[in-house]
């Protein structure tokens, strides 16, 4: 009798247990914001070129300063998809087998702008979310344009914030999946260099 | 008792799974090219050139690299890192318009030194080639060149031992960049195109019956 009351104990301590983990597990999820300062820009606000020239797209992701290969290889397309919706030239490659090519440099490097942001990370997870954690991450999109030995480069900032567990979303900021963040705010970004870009009459 | 037993065999499995898992072998990620090193090669506009090839010494780990308990494996053609290294460095030539695999001009190497360190507070990769560049044969460079590349790194292993992953692909970078940039190498690719370049200019002074004096 004794074995079979402790038994039926255990088990259900079991079992609660996972049900509390299962539901706690739900507030550790990660949602992503991207931050709004950057003017949305699309296809309307390219300046039409009256001859736009061929370009070779060089495009590299960093983290910390560092190529990340990964990244570049999941990033690189929508680059390329961006700059060819833009309409500004009027071949793209990347390599160099378009004759009298321009070409476009375009670096993004991932920098983190909240300090310690592990240790948050860590003790949001010890506590199973429930001292939720914000983090932003930086964003710094270098774009160089060489065509005919004259070189233009733009510099632009952006960045994505992400909560983890029970922390408040940041002000009048939509959440989106980890995925959608990262792809908006690196098109966002291709589309305001091209755009400044075109404006200095370089393209 | 056979219950016992047959629970026993189930933990050990379960156990020896996920310590294998533990210590899959993660393929290197595709190599992708520097954009810098691909845009001074498009700013020197040098000579075209071939792979040779690319082999590793004797005591240098050429298949998996320990990272922690993990094990990162090459993903070259040929399952080894200097195989990873040559297609690195066709994969550099062909972004810039240098490869030509029937160019006179062949670069071979070895891989002298291969060492990646996943550490608690800062991950480094070391490596070194022995480049050899020849031009119909007749060799032109002839130099070992090491790169030590590093990043911030974690105790915690699932940020230390991605980021020591990706930073591999990093450290290849760094070490056809400091070939492909190395003023020796230049010269050499030079060398050779200034006197084809002279050669040119002779040929036509000899048509013209200029005399020269404008050409240094």
């Amino acid at each position: 009798m004794f074995f079979h009351s402790s038994r039926a104990r255990t088990v259900r301590a079991a079992f609660l247990g996972l049900m509390a983990c299962a539901t706690l597990s739900g507030c550790i999820t990660a949602k992503m914001y991207v931050d709004p300062a950057l003017p949305k820009v699309g296809k309307t606000d390219m300046p039409v070129l009256p001859q736009p020239h061929p370009v070779q797209v060089l495009f590299e992701f960093q983290t910390k300063g560092n190529a990340n290969s990964r990244a570049t290889s999941e990033i690189e397309p929508r680059v390329i998809a961006v700059v060819s919706e833009s309409g500004l030239f009027s071949k793209i490659s990347t390599a160099a087998d378009l004759e009298g090519a321009g070409i476009l440099k375009i670096v993004i490097n991932n920098v983190p702008l909240t300090d310690n942001a592990v240790a948050k990370g860590f003790g949001t997870g010890l506590t199973f979310g429930l001292t939720g954690s914000l983090v932003k991450d930086g964003y710094v999109c270098t774009a160089t344009y060489t065509r005919d030995g004259k070189t233009t480069d733009v510099v632009l900032h952006h960045a994505i914030y992400t909560t983890i567990g029970n922390h408040a979303a940041p002000e009048g900021l939509t959440p989106m999946d980890p995925s959608s963040a990262v792809h908006l705010a690196m098109d966002q970004m291709t589309w305001n260099v091209l755009k400044q870009l075109g404006e200095k009459k370089v393209l | 008792m056979a219950g016992a037993r047959f629970t026993l065999h189930r933990l050990a499995g379960l156990l020896v799974a996920g310590w294998l898992a533990g210590c899959a072998a993660m393929p290197t990620p595709s190599y992708q090219p520097s954009v810098d090193t691909t845009q001074l090669l498009l700013q020197r506009r040098d000579a075209s050139m071939a792979a040779g090839s690319f082999s590793a010494a004797s005591d240098v780990p050429n298949r998996t690299l320990a990272v922690r308990a993990n094990q990162l494996s090459a993903d070259g053609i040929d399952g080894t890192f200097s195989g990873y290294l040559r297609n690195a460095l066709i994969i550099e030539l062909k972004t810039a318009g240098r490869f030509d695999e029937d160019s006179p001009i062949r670069v071979d190497g070895t891989l002298l030194r291969n060492e990646l360190n996943a550490g608690a507070g800062t991950g480094s990769a070391t490596l070194e080639a022995h480049f050899t560049v020849t031009r119909r044969g007749a060799r032109i460079y002839d130099k070992s060149l090491t790169v030590v590349h590093k990043w911030d790194s974690s105790f915690m292993g699932a940020i230390a031992i991605p980021a020591a992953v990706q930073n591999y692909v990093g450290a290849v970078q760094k070490l056809l960049q400091k070939f492909l940039t190395d003023p020796d190498f230049v010269r050499a690719l030079g060398q050779r195109s200034a006197q084809s370049a002279q050669s040119a200019l002779s040929s036509t002074r000899i048509r013209t019956g200029d005399p020269g004096n404008l050409v240094r």
